[in-house]
Parts: structure tokens; C-alpha cells; sequence
């Protein structure tokens, strides 16, 4: 195995660390119901319309969610290395994808189709507590940015934001940060020195949430 | 707030067996032991279940009523949940990760939940065979509907967010305040009254 796969495998099995402790024989488990692919940049993983099949573990990369709005593209969230992602309310409905899921940079990931995981689920009530806690955790991340987008004047949002995901100010057309954060492009630029002027936290880099 | 007894009738217990089919099914059995983590609890109309500032110690499934998710923005309140028979509610960031409340929850009829408590629920994780996968299931359809909310607000324009709403949820122009529809769609509650126009025109 190429030292960049152990790298990745590693990566994979930290992040799972955060929501449950797997045995080595349990990783390998998991192992063999995951593909590894490997995407260029502007890859589109699905469109609005299509059925989600699968979910992604980033282990390195960039995903835009989006769907249109007449012509403009409206983002929904941007997915960073280190995070499982996918249009997760398609993936768990069986139902059409609101949104469009496309590669920012060249992206790698590990991908689980849903029938894998459901013969996880099946196969050891270790699963299902593993997929229960890992929806928890989207659930939670979801009502957050909900209550944030009401609750938050258009600077706090802006200075949370880059406190919390100062990567993606870095990696992130200004166009798309502004759509992210529900406010006008030239908003963003208005309101930029906010978080230009702001001293950064010494080296604490906080990665996206799942 | 007594704990559900298992001398409820069988009618009953079918009752409630339809609630919990949505999410998964369950045997008759199943639906008793159930039961035996549960508690009913009733609420007047206008009652207070969870305030800001509070632990939410419940996730809860209307069986009879109406309850209102909402937080105070500034002066004023947003809703963000307006649920009725059948359906989840709680302040779940409070009740999952056991933090104070940043949202308000109260009744807008005279209202009887199903409820669990966060500790029983963790019992019946550990104890309740088919616990883990039904608290998978409950927490999938949130977010599925959580989703399509956020959804309907970022890309539906004022007008279809109210026909719609409408259209699948006829009753609730007679259940609920106007004031609490419109900002539950965003929407002044001057247009409000200005869109109502819409549906009469319609039927």
C-alpha cells in the first residue's frame, strides 16, 4: 500500500474516532465497503434532480453544494478535507437532490454506497449507534447554521465564519463565501477589512465540522 | 407526569403504533416496551414547554395539539417549527447536547405529547432492541425536513413559499395566529394578509 493511502486511511479513521472506537478488525470491515476515488477539479458528484448514492469522506479537497437560482448559483455549504459530506437529505430520503455537489480543487475521497451501509447497519448494532451518532452530528451542524443565519447580524456572521473556517477564506472565491453567508457580493467586499483587521488565534487551525 | 402504563387498550396501542410506523415498524410488543421509556404529558393551550435558557430534557411526538419552535432575534420572535400530529419536536441542540436552550418551545392548542427523557432515551439505546435503529430513523427524518426547510427559504420566492404551504397545509390558516404563519414563512404579515387573497381565488 502506497504511503499516501496509509496517510488517508488514517485520516478516515480519526474522523470516526470523534463518534465511536473502532477495533482494527472492525476498521478492515469498513475498509472493504469503501471505495477510494479520485477527482479532477470541477468534477460535478451529482446534480439537482439525480438521487444520492453515495456519501463522501474528504481526505483531501474542496466540495461546493449549490443549486441555481435563474442563473446564479446559490452555495449551500463548502466541504473541506477531513469531513463526510454529500447531498445527505437525498442519500437518506431516497429522494431527488436539491442540490449540486462539484469539486473546487482536485478531490479525494472514500465513498460508502447506501448499500454498504445498510449492510453495516445489519451487520452489528455497533453500526447502527455509529449511524445514528454520525446523523446526530449532521442534525445538530444543521440547526446551528439555521439558527445562525436568523439569530446573527451580517457582520457577526462574517467574523464567525472566519474565525471558525479561516482555510476557506484562503481557498474560496469571494463571490461564493458571500452566497454562502447569505449576504451581496458587495457586501462582502464592504464589510472584508472586519475580518482583515481581526489578529489571528496563533496556529489553532479549526477544521469544518462534519 | 405519570410513565406510560401498560395497561393502555389494544386500540390504543395500535393508535400509537401508527405514529411510530412512520419511522420504522414496530410489533405490538415492541410498541409496549416502548411505552414502558415514555411518558405522556399534557399542556394547556399557550403553555410554556421549554423556555430559553433551559436544558431540554425531552424529545417529544405530538400525538394531540400544536407546538411552536421559535427564538427571540432582537425584539422580536422567528418561528421555526410549527408542529402538529405526528410530528418531532424538540430544542434538540438543548436536549442532544445537554446546553441551554436558544429556542423557545410552547403549545398553540391544548396539547398531549409522547415524550422521552434524555436519560431513558440512553437506556433504551443500551437496553430496548430495536432502540438504536428507531433513534436513526427519528433522526433522519428530522433532518430530511429540517433540510427541505432551508431549502424552501433560500430558493422558493415569497409568493410559492405561501402557495405551497398552503396547499399542503390547508388547516393551518384556522390553527395558528397569522402573525406566527407569516413569520414561520418569512413573510411581512402585510403581504401575508395581501397573499391570503391567492387561495381564495383559487378554491
Amino acid at each position: 500500500m502506497p504511503t499516501s493511502t496509509v496517510v488517508m486511511y488514517k485520516s478516515l479513521r480519526s474522523f470516526l474516532n470523534r463518534f465511536i472506537s473502532l477495533s482494527d478488525d472492525e476498521f478492515s470491515l469498513l475498509k472493504n465497503r469503501i471505495e477510494l476515488r479520485k477527482y479532477p477539479k470541477k468534477h460535478i458528484l451529482i446534480k439537482e434532480g439525480e438521487t444520492e448514492q453515495e456519501l463522501y469522506y474528504l481526505c483531501s479537497g474542496l466540495i461546493h453544494h449549490y443549486f441555481y437560482n435563474g442563473k446564479e448559483q446559490v452555495t449551500t455549504d463548502l466541504v473541506l478535507e477531513g469531513t463526510l459530506t454529500g447531498s445527505v437529505a437525498s442519500f437518506l430520503s431516497g429522494r431527488p437532490s436539491h442540490y449540486y455537489l462539484e469539486t473546487m480543487e482536485p478531490t479525494v475521497v472514500f465513498c460508502i454506497s447506501k448499500q454498504n451501509l445498510q449492510e453495516l447497519y445489519r451487520s452489528d448494532k455497533k453500526w447502527q449507534r455509529f449511524g445514528r451518532i454520525l446523523i446526530t452530528h449532521f442534525l445538530l451542524q444543521q440547526e446551528r447554521h439555521i439558527l445562525d443565519n436568523i439569530r446573527y447580524s451580517i457582520r457577526e456572521r462574517l467574523v464567525h465564519f472566519a474565525e471558525e473556517f479561516p482555510e476557506l477564506l484562503k481557498r474560496v472565491p469571494q463571490r461564493r463565501l458571500a452566497s454562502y453567508l447569505v449576504m451581496k457580493p458587495e457586501t462582502y467586499t464592504r464589510l472584508k477589512p472586519l475580518i482583515a483587521k481581526r489578529k489571528k488565534p496563533p496556529t489553532e487551525k479549526k477544521k469544518k465540522k462534519a | 407526569m405519570s410513565a406510560a402504563k401498560a395497561h393502555i387498550s389494544k386500540a390504543y396501542l395500535e393508535y400509537l403504533s401508527q405514529y411510530f410506523h412512520r419511522f420504522m415498524s414496530l410489533t405490538t410488543e415492541e410498541v409496549k416496551e416502548l411505552l414502558t421509556y415514555c411518558e405522556f404529558r399534557q399542556f394547556e393551550k399557550k403553555e410554556i414547554i421549554v423556555e430559553q435558557g433551559q436544558t431540554d430534557d425531552y424529545l417529544n411526538m405530538v400525538l394531540e395539539g400544536l407546538v411552536m419552535k421559535s427564538v427571540k432575534v432582537k425584539k422580536s420572535e422567528v418561528i421555526l417549527q410549527l408542529a402538529t400530529e405526528g410530528h418531532v419536536i424538540s430544542a434538540e441542540i438543548s436536549f442532544l447536547t445537554r446546553t441551554p436552550s436558544p429556542v423557545i418551545l410552547q403549545t398553540l392548542e391544548p396539547t398531549t405529547l409522547i415524550s422521552i427523557s434524555y436519560t431513558r432515551m440512553q437506556e433504551a439505546l443500551e437496553n430496548y432492541a430495536p432502540g438504536e435503529m428507531l433513534g436513526r430513523m427519528i433522526m433522519e427524518g428530522m433532518y430530511i425536513k429540517k433540510d427541505e426547510r432551508k431549502y424552501t427559504w433560500q430558493a422558493k420566492n415569497m409568493r410559492q413559499r405561501f402557495l405551497d404551504y398552503m396547499q399542503n397545509h390547508p388547516h393551518m390558516l384556522q390553527r395558528v395566529p397569522q402573525k406566527y404563519l407569516a413569520s414561520y414563512l418569512n413573510i411581512k404579515p402585510e403581504t401575508f394578509s395581501r397573499l391570503k387573497h391567492l387561495t381564495k381565488k383559487k378554491n
